[in-house]
């Protein structure tokens, strides 16, 4: 390793060393088998740090190394599930079908923690009924607290789909976690979808 | 804005997004309208819980455990350690690892405010990039009695067994340094699952380091802060001992007592 490669290493590194954990969260629950985690962001890794000339000194390197781990992870996904049309597509949310506002969920607002902690597991396992989008969208904003603009750079979609989408994941989301609930005898039999 | 139009725009009140004319007229609105106002609130809750546990690890979901030292080393950031190239020095026992080479090219040494080198400088240093995952040591392993061999065979000066685990340490392995020219070993593992790494060094290496020299002679026990590593050391015996780690002073000075509990025939 030359000096100028050691530097480079060594700057990589400190700009990858605070948000280490927060790309394992983000990658563990984005793919479908969380065992392939530390392959993925291996991966993705090897991949930005390839390219880390690109990466421009100032801009966002969070926002820059989240898209090298969202793309692993949807490859993954994609190869683990050979049926790689489906996630070409955009799936635009229909208006007025899955709205938030649309749902009553009493007791899930009323007591969510009765319904979340009711199984450890619960959110995480929800998740996974998403599309592959929907699901990185979400966990973007709710892992790596990203803004709108951010997560449709890292996803290259565009701002207006980002949004839709979201609403869409959570109001989704919101619907498994009442389907869960009911099925566990957590909602009260009067509350209606 | 009317109730069913405030609540369609919940997202972006909760995200924080979209212009400040759309947050003040929703501001207006849930001002003005308690049932709205109790919707938001219910609704930004439910979210935010959903978002904790998105973003927690100690659930039966529980993230899969990632060691990014070797994320790091198999992705080809970091140099492989090669525990076969030894440089050797004078002493003619004392190793460095290619690894070590790695932060000492780069950060070179480190002094304190009187120009002199810094032990806990530098024992910091070599810690948070160990806890950082940037400093992989030259030996892995979990147990006490292996570590213990590995250090035994390879310094010229004498080290004893790692602290044991009713001191709260849990060892993970442990290499070899030059701190300012001088041999040591390390030892690296955790209490409470917070990085901490021992340091070894024979006695007589405190003349090269004459502050700690004066701490030592005034304080059997020392204590210092470098950034966020909390460090004690203390001469046991014939060597010096430095404890550093991101726990508190009191965990690292019970690992530092228990150091030599099971001393080795010098
Ligand atoms: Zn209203």
């Amino acid at each position: 390793m030359t000096q100028t490669d050691r530097q480079r290493a060594e700057r990589f590194v400190a700009y990858l060393d605070p948000i280490q954990h927060q790309l394992t969260v983000y990658c563990s629950r984005a793919l479908n088998r969380s065992d392939e985690t530390a392959d993925v962001l291996q991966s993705a890794v090897a991949n930005a740090f390839r390219d880390f000339d690109k990466y421009s000194e100032g801009t966002n390197f969070r926002a820059w190394m989240f898209r090298y781990v969202t793309l692993e992870t949807l490859n993954r996904n994609r190869a683990a599930r050979r049926s790689p049309s489906k996630l070409e597509e955009q799936e635009l949310p229909e208006t007025g079908t899955l709205d938030i506002t649309s749902f009553r969920l009493e007791t899930l607002l009323d007591d969510p923690e009765a319904v979340l902690d009711h199984c450890d597991g619960v959110v995480a396992e929800s998740i996974g009924q998403l599309t592959e989008q929907e699901r990185r969208i979400l966990l973007l904003r709710a892992v790596g607290d990203f803004k709108y603009r951010e997560i449709a750079e890292i996803m290259d979609i565009p701002m207006g789909t980002v949004m839709g989408l979201l609403s869409r994941a959570r109001t989704q989301l919101r619907s498994q976690l009442r389907d869960y609930a009911r099925q566990h005898g957590l909602l009260s039999k009067g509350d209606s979808a | 804005m009317n109730c069913q139009e405030t609540r369609r725009h919940w997202d972006l009140f909760y995200d924080s997004e979209g212009d400040a004319e759309l947050h003040f007229q929703l501001n207006e609105h849930l001002e003005n309208c308690v049932e709205c106002a109790e919707w938001f609130d219910k609704q930004s809750r439910l979210e935010s819980l959903i978002e904790e546990r998105l973003g927690h690890e100690t659930s039966a979901q529980a993230v899969t455990h990632v060691d990014w030292a070797n994320v790091l080393i198999n992705a080809g950031v970091t140099p492989v350690t090669k525990s076969r190239s030894w440089l050797f020095f004078s002493s003619g026992i004392l190793a460095l690892a290619a690894s070590l080479l790695v932060v000492f090219g780069l950060y070179g040494l480190r002094f304190g405010s009187d120009g002199a080198p810094s032990l806990s400088h530098l024992s910091a240093e070599v810690h948070q990039h160990v806890a950082a995952g940037s400093l992989r040591p030259e030996f892995e392993s979990q147990s006490d009695v292996e570590v213990d061999e590995y250090l035994l065979n390879r310094v010229s000066f004498p080290v004893r067994c790692p602290p044991r685990k009713d001191s709260g340490f849990a060892v993970s392995g442990a290499g070899f340094c030059e701190l300012s020219d001088q041999p040591a070993a390390y030892v690296v593992g955790t209490v409470d699952r917070h990085p901490v790494s021992i340091f070894v060094l024979p006695k007589e290496s405190l003349e090269a380091f004459p502050r700690q020299r004066s701490e030592l002679r005034s304080e059997p026990l020392t204590g210092c802060r470098e950034g966020d590593t909390e460090m004690v050391f203390s001469i046991i015996d014939k060597n010096i001992v430095l404890v550093a780690g991101n726990v508190g002073r009191e965990k690292l000075t019970r690992v530092l007592k228990s150091y030599g509990t099971y001393p080795h025939t010098l």
